[in-house]
């Protein structure tokens, strides 16, 4: 895969995570006016990935809302990693190693976070 | 309801009013939900780390299909971004609010300044409002990418930064070939470092993009032409944003009932700036913007003291 190819489907790969997670938060959002929820509103629901298959299926603004959050963030995510399989398959070893470290690093993040 | 719609509202002020100017928004964002909806510190950069990503989401992915951003220097210089900003938002946990709020003060007036002295207020803070609607931006440059007239300056203004003092000269090293692009070699890949470290550090801590730190460094110091320093700062945002992001969403620093309508009224106002670019008076609109950063920091330093 050439330099342009690769940087046009990391483009591409970009541009579909912001409006997936556009439109998922904009439903969310919908049902939190529907539902009367306010911004404001105290405790918000904590984020929960076990949580959040059944509030999709209740249609529970909450899952939307943390599906579309966790769009969000992991977009540039999934942008490394399409990056990393084009580095590799472009037989780059150098980029593959910074792409990995920057996976890495990301992946870390989770854990602490979530170890803390 | 009312509420939610002024939040929306509010996401679409900062989204407009910082792309105009060429912010990504985190540093218009975390003043709005701390004085403005009386949220703490911590959640208010959660949201704001939130808008950041989908911001450099959406701008990235048209400097990418335009050819513009080095995705090699970006992904390089991410490592070193990306651990930096997992340092800042473990730190983010241990400081008071009443410490990151001072500090943001400081940020908010390091920032006025910034825009006080810089010759284009947003290629000071390295992030366009074109790029984010999709439409209305022309590509930055193509094929031999700083042949243009804006880029042999600025291939220009990085040479004389080497003159000046502020960048070494280095031997063609293989790597800062690799990472160089048409028309540009990077130098002095060492401080590049160091500043993507710092942007890091203050990306997660503040709930802002760092671009304010990347660009010069990238610029000034790096060799990179401005217009490719900007875009590629876009694309490292996302990461780092990420990295700190995902910090604060295990630890219960984002708010998923502020956060959404936030980046939604940010992404929908920042949309709309690259329609208004050509009808608003920007030098009016910047020297009004630093007025506003020095209240806002003079109000958030009063929080901070209490």
């Amino acid at each position: 895969m050439n330099d342009a190819r690769l940087e046009r489907t990391i483009g591409l790969v970009l541009g579909a995570g912001a409006i997936i997670s556009f439109c998922l938060l904009a439903i969310g959002i919908a049902g939190m006016g529907v539902t009367h929820v306010g911004p404001l509103d105290r405790p918000f629901p904590p984020f929960d990935l076990n949580r959040l298959g059944s509030d999709l299926v209740a249609l529970n603004p909450a899952g939307f809302l943390w599906l579309g959050l966790l769009a969000v963030i992991l977009t540039p995510s999934v942008r490394v990693l399409a990056s990393l399989l084009g580095f590799a398959a472009a037989g780059e070893r150098r980029m593959v190693a910074v792409a990995a470290i920057v996976l890495a690093a990301i992946c870390l993040s989770a854990a602490l976070g979530a170890g803390g | 309801m009312f509420e939610l719609l002024l939040l929306v509202g509010g996401g679409v002020a900062a989204g407009a009013f910082g792309a105009l100017l060429g912010l990504g928004g985190g540093v218009l964002i975390v003043p709005l939900l701390t004085l403005g909806f009386g949220l703490p510190f911590r959640e208010a950069v959660g949201a704001s780390l939130v808008c950041v990503i989908v911001t450099s989401s959406a701008a990235a992915s048209v400097y990418l299909q335009r050819d513009v951003a080095n995705l090699r220097l970006g992904m390089t210089l991410e490592m070193f971004t990306a651990i930096a900003a997992l340092a800042g938002g473990l730190i983010a946990f241990l400081l008071p609010d009443r410490v990151l709020a001072i500090m943001f003060a400081a940020l908010l007036l390091y920032v006025a300044l910034t825009m006080a002295r810089a010759r284009d207020a947003r290629e000071a803070m390295g992030v366009s409002p074109g790029p984010v609607a999709g439409s209305g931006a022309r590509a930055r440059h193509d094929g031999p990418a700083v042949a243009d007239e804006d880029g042999d300056r600025d291939t220009a203004t990085a040479d004389s930064a080497i003159d000046a003092g502020l960048a070494e000269p280095e031997p063609d090293s293989s790597l800062a070939a690799s990472l160089s692009g048409p028309g540009y070699r990077i130098h002095s890949l060492g401080r590049g470092v160091l500043g993507s470290l710092l942007a890091g550090i203050v990306s997660a801590l503040f709930g802002v993009g760092g671009g304010i730190v990347k660009v010069p460094v990238m610029n000034l110091i790096m060799g990179v032409p401005m217009r490719v320093a900007t875009a590629t700062s876009n694309l490292m945002i996302g990461v780092t944003a990420s990295a700190g992001g995902l910090i604060y969403l295990f630890r219960g620093g984002i708010d998923p009932y502020v956060a959404a309508p936030t980046a939604v009224g940010v992404f929908v106002g920042a949309s709309l700036a690259s329609r208004l670019a050509d009808r608003v008076d920007l030098p009016v609109l910047r020297l009004l913007f630093i007025a506003v950063l020095v209240v806002t920091a003079a109000q958030m330093a009063l929080r901070g003291i209490g």
